[in-house]
């Protein structure tokens, strides 16, 4: 990814995931993030569809999404995903 | 400046007719046009402070085609088209914005880096494993010019933007325009004409007396159009001594503040530098600024500009600014008044076709470089539509044997 460190390009991704819920661009900045680490085997497709469908709502908070539809979160916690996301 | 290689003279005998009706209201002939000269020569798209951050993007509809600029995360400017690998929907829909992490087609959601490549499908189970080299977003041929961002969609005869533009790079560069910031956006507007009808009152000085009377009190008898060669051509007025008659133009000479940089020569000086076949760029003291017009049909034009400033502005350099662009603004409402006049003359089986002045040797420069580029220009008898690709192509292989 370009010419940044995985490392730091895991901490980065992460950090676009957890933009507060209602920011302007944040359905669109999390989906795009979770498209990160879905590739890199961090999240499932099932979870990686919640964020897709709030991608357009920047009001809509994907984990709440997910809890409502019986969808597992897979979402790792921050140290396992930015741990793994080389 | 660098102009001696510019043979800039009017010759003594010429051919004072301008291009037949006809074209200008032939849907056939657009067609070539859009292929032949839009497509093929370097467009503006944009000027690198339009993209202030990573992710910031501009994008930019021509002909039936999109470009899509962004500035990626290395801070580098990318132009792609703008056009989802998926489905070919627009990828952004908005003329400006930011998407600071990735991409995402609002269609179905595809995601593409920054760079233009693929970061994923949406639902990509669905999809066997994709390349994201192969699938990612096709790049727009670009360059950067003295800060403006130009694109080419499809390979031309034109040079490269700095070759083209060389012979006035160093009396352009004096303004730095590649670290002006922008004024107040890109402007756009739809107009009832066919472009060559705006380029043809654009590219002489000859009704600036009689149809522009604050570009008349500000630079009047100082006016001179050279033709162009090239591809280029040069306009330049330099401040008339008297105060100005006029309120705008009297305050603008008032307070007038060349930017700190600008060497004396410059300091009270509009000019503007013709990019064929449809671009212009121009520098004042306080500004640089370009407008170009597009077909969206044969008697439908777009016209789109936008104006950058020092950094540094101060107040009396703002003041100044908004004077020249009240001067401006008038200048284009008269422009477009009389691009429809001239525009519904070729309409008219009454008008024998224009006879130009000396001072109007820009048109017909101008022309002429439309001629060498669609041959079709030169038939006077307007042909049958769907014979005009084919007339062209039958001269375009005389001309080349």
């Amino acid at each position: 990814m370009g010419g940044t460190a995985p490392s730091d390009e895991a901490h980065a991704q992460l950090a676009f995931l957890e933009v507060p819920v209602g920011a302007p661009g944040s359905g669109g900045v999390r989906y795009a993030a979770a498209m990160y680490f879905y590739q890199q085997g961090l999240m499932t497709a099932e979870m990686l569809e919640v964020y897709r469908q709030c991608s357009k709502f920047d009001d809509e908070d994907p984990v709440d999404l997910a809890r409502f539809e019986g969808v597992a979160n897979s979402v790792l916690n921050s140290d396992t995903a930015v741990g793994q996301g080389a | 400046m660098d102009q001696k290689v510019r043979n800039v003279e009017i010759p003594a005998q010429w051919d004072r007719r301008g291009l037949p009706g006809w074209c200008y209201h032939s849907d056939a002939l657009l067609e070539l046009e859009k292929e032949k000269l839009f497509k093929t020569h370097w467009q503006i798209a944009c000027h690198v402070s339009d993209l202030p951050e990573v992710g910031s993007f501009q994008s930019f509809d021509l002909c039936e085609e999109r470009a899509l600029i962004v500035r990626d995360k290395e801070g580098d400017i990318r132009a792609f088209h703008n056009i989802c690998r998926h489905r070919g929907s627009r990828l952004v829909a908005k003329e400006q914005g930011v998407c600071p992490n990735a991409l995402i087609c609002p269609f179905h959601g595809w995601v593409y880096n920054l760079d233009g490549t693929l970061r994923g499908a949406a639902r990509p189970e669905t999809f066997p494993a994709l390349d994201k080299h192969e699938f990612g977003l096709r790049p727009i041929e670009m360059e950067i010019w003295q800060g403006f961002v130009f694109v080419r969609f499809q390979p031309g005869p034109q040079p490269s933007v700095a070759e083209l533009m060389a012979p006035f790079e160093a009396e352009i560069a004096v303004y730095k325009s590649d670290t002006h910031v922008p004024t107040d956006g890109i402007w756009t507007e739809e107009t009832p004409v066919n472009w060559k009808s705006i380029r043809d009152v654009d590219n002489e000085g000859y009704h600036v007396a009689m149809a522009h009377p604050a570009l008349q009190d500000l630079y009047g008898y100082t006016y001179e159009d050279q033709p162009y060669v090239d591809g280029i051509s040069r306009s330049d007025g330099q401040f008339t001594p008297t105060k100005g008659r006029r309120w705008a133009v009297r305050n603008y000479k008032k307070i007038s503040k060349p930017q700190d940089h600008l060497p004396e020569g410059f300091h009270k000086t509009w000019r503007y530098y013709g990019i064929f076949p449809n671009s212009v760029i121009a520098v004042t003291p306080e500004t640089v600024l370009f407008y170009q017009e597009f077909p969206l049909s044969t008697g439908k034009s777009m016209l789109r500009s936008a104006t950058y400033r020092n950094a540094q502005e101060d107040r009396q350099q703002r003041a100044a600014r908004y004077l020249a662009s009240r001067i401006d603004r008038e200048t284009v409402e008269e422009d477009i008044q009389l691009t429809i006049w001239s525009n519904e003359s070729m309409a008219s089986k009454s008008f024998e076709g224009f006879y130009l002045s000396d001072l109007e040797y820009g048109v017909r420069s101008h022309h002429d470089h439309l001629r060498k580029v669609l041959p079709v220009y030169n038939v006077e008898d307007p042909p049958q539509e769907d014979q005009v690709a084919t007339l062209n192509e039958t001269l375009q292989s005389r001309l080349s044997s």
